[in-house]
């Protein structure tokens, strides 16, 4: 069995169904129903109370967490949003056995994912994302230790699991984490033949990173050839499918977006450069001598762009024509 | 404080060693509270119901946050599950203050001096397990903790009686938010 798919890349939160159970009107709790808050465990309804807070009239859903007591108060209009579901049902509670006891190779090794979708599988995935999660982590323990905060994360998962089994099948806690680990490590010699496992939880979509407008634009505007930069990764980066044509526009966009970062290039280049542009250099010469950054425009590009590959034998040549600028022409550059 | 109660007879030099292994793991005096008789619990294919024994079994006198671990030598089991029934080294109430081990699936005491050793390490092993879930420890996915599940396929024929660091210090935690 693959382990859980990764998250759905188009599909907006809103659309995605709700999970089995879930409550999403404060009229549903009534006093003695038992419902599971994510990430708090099993709580039982006590009532609906109302409180003065701050001068605000609030009418509260009171709950009482079943493991140690604890009160928990929740405002009747946030109901439908903190993800308040029904306990598993039998059907739910089998569908996780199956799954825990399924062959599971799979883990996903992007700590960063693994890490923030487990979270999202903690507080929107129901019991059987609980289990995704348990199951997931203990899988990917026995190729490697866990590090600190998923060995937490593990736990917590695990800790909120036996719970909510214990109370689907009338339990104790004890029992139930010992049907589950019977599940997720069989002793030597026990298989299971189990039906397939349902489906995984299917996760929200996160908003997408937005691109700095310095990806955006043109790059040629931004001075990026002042920093040293060479821009001919991005024009080899187009596509070079597109027939002759596309090669040379291609190749015309790599030479105008080079054109700024000629002026920061060592002496050597800039003397041969000059009998092509003898106007543009005679004037550009002492500036590049003084100062590797003449044309410094106003708005920085909002990201630190990634250094493109670049010849090594540039580097250091690079770096002495760099050197001497500070102290000659720093102070005329300012003033500009 | 940690009160070892046997339900049958038990050799007091393994007792002995079992309460100092406790006293070790858990940073808590450990003592011998003595010996009650074995209630007749249900049984199942010769074998005494463990929820059952534990809840029927006579109480000892404790304080707050004491924890009981009840001995005992007859064999256990434990109620069918979804996926059948889980071997059963023993029981503990999670979070509460009862616990019962029983000796029934340790390794031969025999009488050589190292399956004395390995039967006794076994049993402290079995007991710190039992206690850590008393401690509200969960199962450990590090088969050289205590709080390993005794039948996993990845314990090692003769497993250490030591927790791991993240169980001691969930350990330590809870003993120190503990009301006394």
């Amino acid at each position: 069995m693959r382990g859980p798919p990764p998250r759905h890349p188009d599909e907006p939160r809103e659309q995605l169904p709700p999970v089995e159970g879930f409550i999403a009107d404060a009229a549903d709790l009534e006093p003695g129903v038992r419902v599971v808050y994510p990430n708090q465990g099993v709580c039982r309804v006590i009532g609906l109370e109302e409180k003065d807070i701050s001068g605000v009239k609030l009418q509260l859903v009171r709950m009482q967490r079943e493991e140690d007591g604890a009160a928990v108060l929740v405002p009747r209009n946030k109901v439908a949003n903190i993800g308040l579901r029904r306990v598993a049902t039998g059907r739910q509670i089998e569908g996780v056995f199956h799954y825990l006891a399924a062959q599971f190779a799979d883990p996903e090794l992007d700590w960063k994912v693994r890490h923030r979708d487990n979270a999202d599988r903690l507080v929107a995935g129901g019991v059987l994302g609980l289990a995704e999660v348990v199951k997931g982590l203990h899988s990917l323990s026995r190729l490697r230790p866990l590090p600190t905060k998923e060995r937490e994360q593990y736990d917590n998962a695990r800790h909120l699991l036996v719970h909510e089994v214990a109370v689907a099948l009338n339990t104790p806690p004890g029992l139930a984490e010992d049907y589950i680990d019977y599940a997720l490590m069989p002793p030597p010699g026990v298989k299971f033949d189990v039906p397939p496992p349902p489906a995984p939880v299917a996760l929200p979509s996160r908003p997408r990173r937005r691109k700095p407008a310095a990806e955006e634009g043109d790059l040629g505007d931004l001075g990026l050839g002042d920093l040293g930069i060479d821009l001919d990764l991005d024009a080899a980066a187009e596509p070079p499918a597109e027939g002759a044509e596309g090669g040379e526009a291609a190749e015309e966009g790599a030479e105008a977006a080079k054109a700024p970062a000629d002026e920061a290039k060592t002496p050597e280049k800039e003397t041969e450069d000059k009998d092509e542009r003898p106007v543009k250099k005679s004037a550009a010469r002492p500036k590049a001598l003084k100062k590797p950054a003449p044309h410094r425009p106003a708005k920085k590009p909002a990201k630190k762009p990634e250094k493109p590959a670049r010849p090594r034998s540039e580097t250091p040549r690079e770096k002495t024509a760099k050197k001497p600028a500070p102290k000659a022409g720093k102070r005329g550059g300012k003033k500009k | 404080m940690i009160r070892v109660v046997t339900l049958d007879e038990l050799d007091p030099a393994d007792l002995a060693f079992l309460t100092r292994s406790l006293y070790r793991a858990f940073g808590l005096g450990s003592e011998l509270a003595g010996r009650k008789p074995r209630p007749p619990a249900e049984e199942r294919s010769g074998r005494l119901d463990a929820v059952a024994l534990l809840r029927e079994v006579a109480p000892i006198r404790t304080f707050a946050d004491d924890k009981v671990l009840y001995l005992t030598t007859a064999p256990l089991s434990l109620p069918p599950g979804p996926l059948g029934e889980p071997p059963c080294w023993g029981f503990a109430d999670y979070g509460k203050e009862r616990a019962l081990v029983s000796t029934a699936r340790l390794p031969p005491r025999g009488t050589s001096e190292a399956s004395i050793d390995a039967y006794r390490q076994r049993l402290a092993r079995e007991s710190i397990h039992a206690i850590g879930h008393l401690w509200d420890l969960h199962h450990c996915v590090d088969s050289r903790c205590a709080m390993h599940p005794s039948w996993s396929p990845t314990l090692p024929a003769s497993p250490e009686m030591d927790l791991c660091a993240f169980c001691r210090e969930k350990s330590e935690r809870k003993i120190r938010l503990a009301k006394t």
